[in-house]
């Protein structure tokens, strides 16, 4: 995979983006983000990796305004949510529609006629392979055909930026190809793709640029070949060195590991 | 407004499948026809007696619908995560409300009108006639369920569903209760019980200004000035609802 | 053995629930004193339901009566009753009409008076409340003027749009027998003009009785009855009064 020239203007940038909420009853500030550093550029395929609760997700729904950052800047240079499609984490979608309808519903959602409609529903389920699915109920679908309606659903409105909150989480190898191969087109139309993920093996296989998480910080952000070149060993050892998980963490050039958990 | 519609006609998908609504009508329905027995033991008074009963009956269970099944349209999109897909689409927050809005107010549409159909027809066969006034009592009978639909949406927002439909029961008897409250803001209790009524008074929907059922059973004749004034004002007092569902949504985090 | 154990116990189940429900004795008869709210109560609590609580209590007052009128004769309630029903629905003509019966019965001929009163007023185009107050007051009121008033109320229903003819022969009646014989006959040549075949028929004899004896003292005293109807009729009035005088 080639990577994005760093002088090309970022689709994304996040800047010392932070993110405080209160929870319980006396109203307890926790804060998930500590200004974090995000860019990612046109025609990226970016992963952004991170143990549990590094605030990955969070990062996202910031990206995509469910969530209003208590400090720092977001800019998106897309034309609006419209220019934006989003697959959430172990999507639920409404189980009384069918595959068809349901990606009807969304095409409405952006304001297309009924025959645009019909027509982006039907190229969509065929290229997710749930033309066959395309008028059973959502309650029938099997995960892995939850998560292709889900990808199809975030790309109804032909966006330029896809965000895909875990999208292998929960597929069997055959899903998990299957979405991997869309996520490869995706990259080959030219759109620019960030997704989390825990698998390693596919963020080193799909991905042009990543960005390591942890407590709610970007510890690293770079190539993979950046991150490859670091630790030949792959991007497991990598990650676990980033993270400090491994005895001994921290880069061999002295960069220090970040160390602690994010608070609870 | 694509949106709204949207989400309106999904919310009417969802909420008319529901089981739920099936077996509430049904029992609504078969309370109806409880009427016809009701006759049978009130010295040929049948007719009457089922116009009355079965508007009751129609008033109940259509504000008991409103109750638990508007309380769950907010509170189910965020459980179950749906207004993930809805809010990273440019869909107003607004937009959401007032979609679900209108696609419960379709529903009960459905119901509440066929309901009224049911027993305009019954009373028309074996009531000793039907008056078109059942049908207008029913359509005012509509816009009081819509009120307390609001009112739900409302406060389903802000807590949970159960405690939004406990809310919504006890604003719609409230408000059976206005002209009460309004007694209370002129009884010369003292200034601050006056004032704190009075707002009460202003804050709960009034829902006894127009008596409905007595028209339609013949005990009073329709002002039609104070009826379209009512129907007004419920549905400010509605929209007024939403707009504050909406100003919580807005601030809402997912 | 074992697949027939549930079947069998939910038979069970189901003879016991059957045969004990049908094997409840009678209920004795209730007590004929009820608590019976005020009218005032349900009007400030409930008005959006008004006519519906006073459906209920009209049901609860026709099986009351029934339930009493068949056993211990008692009805004490009655009059509290019929006063709920009609104050929160006044409307309600069929309450009036069973509660004045069913008042007659409990000897509360003077309640039943007052509650129809309250219904004629409330019902101003109904002619059959103030008929049925005269039918009161004729046929179980006392003293010299019952006669006379009962007149007025038969009046009351006759100048009523769509009642029915013998309503006007019977204020005429009541009011002769009342004594006020000019009136009377005044009534009983409305009664003429307005009245079918059947209806003149019954004036001409009330008339008859009514009217001096005399040829000249009955021209005299028919004269004022012209103007009770057009000129046309009243000649044929006159051939039919004076019909045994030619």
């Amino acid at each position: 995979m080639s990577s994005t020239s760093p002088e090309a203007q970022h689709l994304v940038r996040l800047s010392g983006v932070t993110k405080t909420v209160h929870v319980g009853l006396r109203r307890r500030p926790v804060t998930i983000l500590h200004g974090v550093d995000l860019a990612v550029g046109h025609g990226d395929v970016f992963g952004l990796i991170g143990p549990n609760g590094a605030g990955k997700t969070t990062t996202v729904k910031v990206l995509l305004g469910l969530m209003a950052p208590s400090g720092g800047t977001v800019a998106l240079r897309v034309d609006g949510l419209g220019a934006v499609g989003y697959l959430p984490e172990n999507p639920y979608f409404y189980d009384y529609l069918s595959g068809r309808e349901f990606l009807s519903f969304c095409a409405r959602l952006f304001g297309l006629g009924a025959g645009e409609r019909k027509a982006r529903a039907d190229s969509l389920l065929r290229d997710v392979g749930l033309e066959a699915a395309a008028d059973v109920h959502l309650r029938k679908y099997s995960k892995g055909m939850l998560q292709r309606i889900g990808i199809a659903q975030a790309l109804i409105n032909d966006p330029q930026l896809v965000l895909l909150d875990e999208p292998m989480t929960g597929l069997d190898p055959i899903g998990r190809i299957e979405v991997k191969r869309i996520i490869q087109r995706l990259h080959d139309q030219g759109r620019t793709v960030l997704f989390n993920s825990h698998i390693l093996t596919d963020v080193e296989e799909l991905c042009t640029r990543i960005a390591v998480m942890k407590g709610g910080r970007i510890v690293w952000s770079g190539t993979v070949a950046e991150a490859l070149a670091d630790s030949p060993e792959g991007l497991e050892v990598f990650f676990m060195r980033a993270v400090g998980a491994e005895p001994g963490a921290g880069f061999g050039d002295g960069r220090p590991a970040v160390v602690g958990e994010m608070p609870s | 407004m694509n949106q709204v519609v949207a989400i309106a006609l999904n919310t009417f998908r969802e909420t008319i499948r529901d089981r739920v609504l099936t077996v509430i009508v049904l029992f609504a329905l078969v309370m109806i026809v409880a009427g016809l027995w009701l006759g049978s033991i009130s010295l040929e008074q049948q007719g009457r007696m089922m116009k009355d009963f079965g508007l009751v009956a129609v008033t109940g269970f259509g504000v008991i619908v409103a109750a638990f099944i508007a309380a769950t349209l907010v509170r189910k999109e965020v459980e179950k995560r749906t207004v993930f897909v809805l809010f990273s689409k440019p869909v107003s927050r607004a937009a959401f409300v007032g979609g679900k809005f209108l696609g419960l107010a379709a529903t009960l549409a459905a119901v509440i009108g066929g309901m009224g159909l049911f027993l305009f027809v019954l009373t028309l066969l074996v009531g000793g006639g039907a008056s078109g006034m059942v049908l207008v009592a029913t359509a005012l009978i509509y816009l009081q369920v819509l009120t307390v639909v609001a009112v739900v949406v409302f406060f389903s927002t802000v807590t949970s569903a159960i405690l939004a439909s406990m809310l919504g029961l006890g604003v719609f008897v409230a408000g059976q209760l206005s002209h009460n409250v309004l007694s209370l803001s002129r009884v010369g209790a003292g200034a601050l019980t006056e004032a704190v009524s009075w707002v009460v008074f202003v804050v709960i929907p009034n829902f006894n200004a127009v008596d409905v059922k007595a028209a339609a059973v013949g005990e009073m004749t329709v002002d039609w000035g104070s009826v379209a004034l009512w129907a007004g004002y419920l549905v400010a007092y509605m929209g007024v609802a939403l707009a504050a569902a909406s100003f919580v949504m807005r601030r809402k985090e997912f | 053995m074992r697949r027939w154990l549930a079947p069998l116990a939910v038979a069970a189940c189901v003879a016991v629930v059957v045969g004990y429900q049908a094997t409840r004795p009678a209920r004795a008869a209730s007590d004929p004193r009820v608590f019976v709210p005020s009218a005032t109560f349900f009007e400030d609590f409930s008005p959006g339901y008004r006519t519906s609580i006073a459906d209920v209590y009209y049901l609860y007052m026709v099986q009351y009566y029934g339930e009493h009128i068949e056993t211990d004769q008692r009805l004490d309630s009655m009059a509290a009753l019929v006063d709920l029903v009609t104050r929160l629905s006044p409307r309600f003509t069929r309450a009036y009409q069973f509660g004045t019966f069913a008042l007659l019965d409990a000897d509360e001929g003077a309640k039943a008076y007052e509650i129809l009163q309250r219904g004629v007023e409330a019902n101003p185009e109904d002619w059959n409340l103030p008929a049925l107050t005269g039918f009161l007051v004729y046929g179980f009121g006392k003293g010299a003027e019952k006669e006379r008033i009962a007149a007025e109320w038969y009046a009351r229903a006759a100048a009523v749009d769509g009642s029915p003819p013998y309503v006007a022969r019977l204020a005429a009646a009541l009011t002769a027998k009342g004594g006020e014989k000019e009136k009377a006959a005044l009534m009983w040549a409305q009664v003429y003009a307005d009245g079918d075949k059947y209806s003149r028929a019954k004036a001409v004899t009330a008339l008859d009785d009514l009217l001096p004896e005399g040829r000249e003292e009955r021209m005299r005293a028919v004269a004022p009855l012209a103007e009770t109807m057009p000129e046309a009729t009243f000649e044929e009035f006159l051939a039919a009064l004076f019909e045994d005088y030619l």
